[in-house]
């Protein structure tokens, strides 16, 4: 199946700074890729590049299995960080004018608008101007003006800043609505819980390079270092007796509201959890086995800092 | 969607949220009114005070009037030396009266001399109210022909009549040798220059407030952080000619909508006055003429614009409009790229304005001599031609010449723009500290290129 994105080698530097060095990666049609990396990492400029704002030194980009043109690029849903709306124009009329600009009829992006700004409960702001409405509500619109030409492809940069948990909320369940429709989306964001949500797969960029990259689940799964919670009722020491040498125990807590004690252990390399919970079945009464994979966030950090390590040891 | 759309769309969306605003509405009627008030005030008020002047002569000695046995009247010696004027009439009496009584009789102005006055060629013009210039000028040269006349009458060589044949005044008509080498009429260079230099001045403030206007325009597209999505879906280079072009056309709209209006409001007023609405002259203003063109050919200021061949400057100002706008609106939109506020932005605008407030000080001089040599190597400099070639079209200059420096103009222009929009990408997409002069030189070097 051809990608909505394809990234092959790229790269970029101003001046002596090399800012992508040798990035590829793909978005798969109709997935959410979490574009992820610390500040610097070169996630603006890489986004830049696709965007045809600068220009790449070397590399490659397809989309939809086509080399990069301006008229392609044309269809791209681009929400960039740096974002703002015209204070002194009417919401109703900037909108058009966003959407004329990514090449929809006049009559066309009317009727696309209002769809959009009564899904968002935004209809009654058609009229006011932007310095009248609030920043929450000028986000609505930015976010409506990124989506409403229904593109293939969207790039989406920290789509979530200013937004409330309630209105994030609501915008997450758009972009999963988008995705479900076909829609392939390019999420760059810091929001870790919201990359854990919302993507299917992941691209984390530090300095100027791939450092991690796969499937979500897939590598949270690898990152799992053998940690499992285990709620039960029971005696400590039967539960103790029970791992035995499966695992290390690192705390037990009791539960205030009913009594039950919460177990938090590490397994040892190769013990299945199947095997635990087997052994543990006839000491106590296990009421909760939940495997703990590392966070976005765990994954995050502990890839940059390997990167730092292997470059100051280099 | 075409690119060409893509322009258009943005070229819209410049002029409409520019021209559909309350402050263009009002700018835009009041100025033809205030225009054609300042007229109509410039006529009436003229005509208010253009009264008819009773000049009482005090002719002490007797030197230019004569007692007439038969009406037991003053009457001047020489009646030829007092041409009929309008608003002006003369009486003569050897010993006037005081001031409170000649006044009271109707003379507005007295004049007297003694004896001495064949020496000393001075005497005194009294009055409650100033008679004006034009009076005062006619005044001296009636009584100056009238002494002329007593002192050829003195004299025992020369008799009047002979003295007239023998005097001479050498009239030069002016005849200008023209790129055919054929002669035709010339004169009024000056007044020709002005009216040249009143169109490169309404040039001249027209590049710089809508200039002013475009910088504004992109330094709040990037303060409100909305050229990302911009440029993401129109090149830079089009997106600063959409600019350049919607400014333009506000600018246009403007103009077009001044002389609408301006023909308007003057027609209004010239069937007011026409129709004599605004009343009888008042008491002691004599004749005035009863149709506005005639009135305004009488006033030395008015009359200036009679001369103006209207349609000719109006095609030539706004050919060199297009060709200038582009040149300074590409350059103020590029400064306006590598600021980051206005303020920096109005700290840049001198440097560029600088050619063109050359042009207009050049300009102004080129009123009294608009054939200087100068003029001509300024009227093809792209950056000086739009407000020079404006005074040389006025006096006349070759077509060719024309067609030429406005070429070089659209050349420049051209030019300018492409290298304009570069520069714009540049500063626009542009995050460092570095912002203004320094951001365009890092640019000029090739540094950071995006």
């Amino acid at each position: 199946m051809t990608n909505a994105l394809s990234i092959a080698q790229l790269e970029k530097s101003y001046g002596a700074q090399r800012v992508l060095n040798g990035v590829s990666f793909e978005v798969p049609k109709g997935a959410i890729v979490g574009l992820l990396g610390p500040n610097g990492a070169g996630k603006s400029t890489l986004i830049r590049s696709i965007m045809g704002i600068v220009e790449p030194d070397a590399g490659s980009i397809h989309l939809e299995g086509r080399p990069w043109s301006r008229e392609v690029v044309r269809g791209i849903g681009y929400l960039p960080e740096e974002r703002g709306l015209y204070k002194d124009m009417r919401v109703g009329d900037q909108a058009v004018y966003f959407a004329r600009l990514k090449g929809m009829a006049k009559a066309d992006a009317v009727s696309a608008l209002r769809h959009w700004f009564e899904r968002l409960e935004v209809e009654g702001w058609w009229d006011k101007k932007v310095s009248d409405i609030s920043k929450g509500m000028a986000q609505k619109i930015q976010f409506i003006c990124t989506v409403v030409h229904d593109p293939g492809l969207l790039i989406l940069d920290e789509p979530l800043s200013g937004f409330d948990p309630i209105n994030a909320r609501r915008i997450i369940d758009e972009v999963r609505a988008l995705a479900s429709a076909g829609t392939s989306i390019l999420l760059s964001t810091h929001d870790m819980p919201s990359v854990e949500r919302l993507c299917d797969e992941v691209v984390m960029l530090n300095g100027g390079k791939v450092v991690l990259s796969g499937g979500a689940d897939a590598l949270r799964e690898s990152g799992w270092s053998g940690q499992q919670e285990v709620v039960f009722k029971g005696n400590d020491i039967a539960f103790t007796n029970a791992l035995g040498t499966l695992g290390h125990l690192d705390s037990i807590t009791t539960e205030a509201s009913d009594g039950l004690r919460r177990a938090h252990l590490r397994l040892r390399d190769g013990v299945p959890p199947g095997q635990l919970l087997q052994a543990l079945g006839g000491a106590v009464e296990v009421n909760e086995f939940l495997k703990i994979r590392p966070t976005m966030e765990s994954l995050f950090i502990q890839a940059v800092d390997q990167t730092a390590a292997a470059s100051s040891a280099s | 969607m075409m690119r060409g759309s893509l322009i258009g769309a943005v070229i819209a969306r410049e002029w409409r949220t520019r021209v559909v605003k309350r402050s263009f509405l009002i700018g835009t009627l009041l100025m033809p009114i205030l225009a054609v008030g300042v007229l109509a005030g410039t006529v009436l008020i003229t005509q208010a005070t253009d009264t008819t002047n009773m000049v009482l002569v005090e002719d002490a000695p007797g030197l230019i009037s004569r007692l007439d046995p038969a009406s037991g009247q003053q009457v001047p010696r020489c009646p030829g030396c007092f041409p009929e004027r309008e608003k002006l009439t003369y009486r003569f009496t050897r010993e006037a009266p005081a001031d409170s009584i000649w006044l009271e009789e109707g003379f507005t102005v007295l004049v007297e001399y003694d004896g001495s006055v064949l020496q000393n060629r001075a005497g005194y013009l009294v009055y409650d109210k100033s008679p004006g210039t034009t009076a005062k000028r006619n005044i001296e040269r009636d009584l100056s022909k009238a002494m002329e006349h007593a002192r050829v009458l003195e004299s025992t060589e020369l008799d009047w009549q002979a003295y007239q044949r023998l005097k001479f005044e050498l009239n030069l008509i002016d005849r200008e040798v023209n790129g055919d080498m054929a002669r035709v009429d010339g004169g009024g260079e000056e007044v020709r220059g002005l009216i040249g230099f009143f169109f490169s001045a309404v040039l001249f403030l027209v590049l710089s407030v809508y200039g002013g206007m475009i910088l504004r325009s992109v330094v709040e597209e990037k303060s409100n952080r909305v050229v990302e999505v911009l440029i993401a879906a129109v090149r830079p280079e089009e997106l600063l000619l959409g600019k350049v072009i919607g400014m333009g056309a506000v600018a246009l709209t403007q103009l077009v909508a001044w002389s609408v209006l301006s023909t308007l409001a003057f027609s209004a007023f010239q069937f007011v006055f026409d129709t004599g609405v605004l009343g009888a002259p008042l008491p002691g203003q004599g004749e005035v003429p009863t149709d506005l063109l005639t009135a305004m050919a009488e006033n030395e200021l008015t009359s200036i614009l009679l001369d103006i061949n209207w349609t000719l400057m109006a095609l030539s100002t706004i050919g060199y409009f297009i060709g200038g706008y582009l040149l300074y609106g590409s350059i103020y939109a590029a400064v306006g790229g590598s600021v980051q506020s206005e303020q920096e932005g109005q700290g840049m605008v001198l440097p560029i304005i600088m050619p063109l407030m050359f042009a207009y000080i050049i300009g102004s001089g080129a009123m009294s001599n608009p054939e200087m040599g100068a003029l001509t190597w300024l009227s093809w400099f792209p950056l000086t031609s739009p407000v020079i070639m404006l005074v040389r079209v006025a006096v006349g200059v070759a077509w060719w010449e024309v067609v030429l420096s406005w070429m070089l103009l659209m050349l420049s222009a051209r030019l300018v723009l492409g290298l304009a929009g570069r520069a714009y990408r540049f500063g626009v997409l542009h995050t460092g500290k570095s912002s203004g002069w320094s951001l365009l030189l890092q640019w000029i070097r090739g540094h950071g290129r995006s």
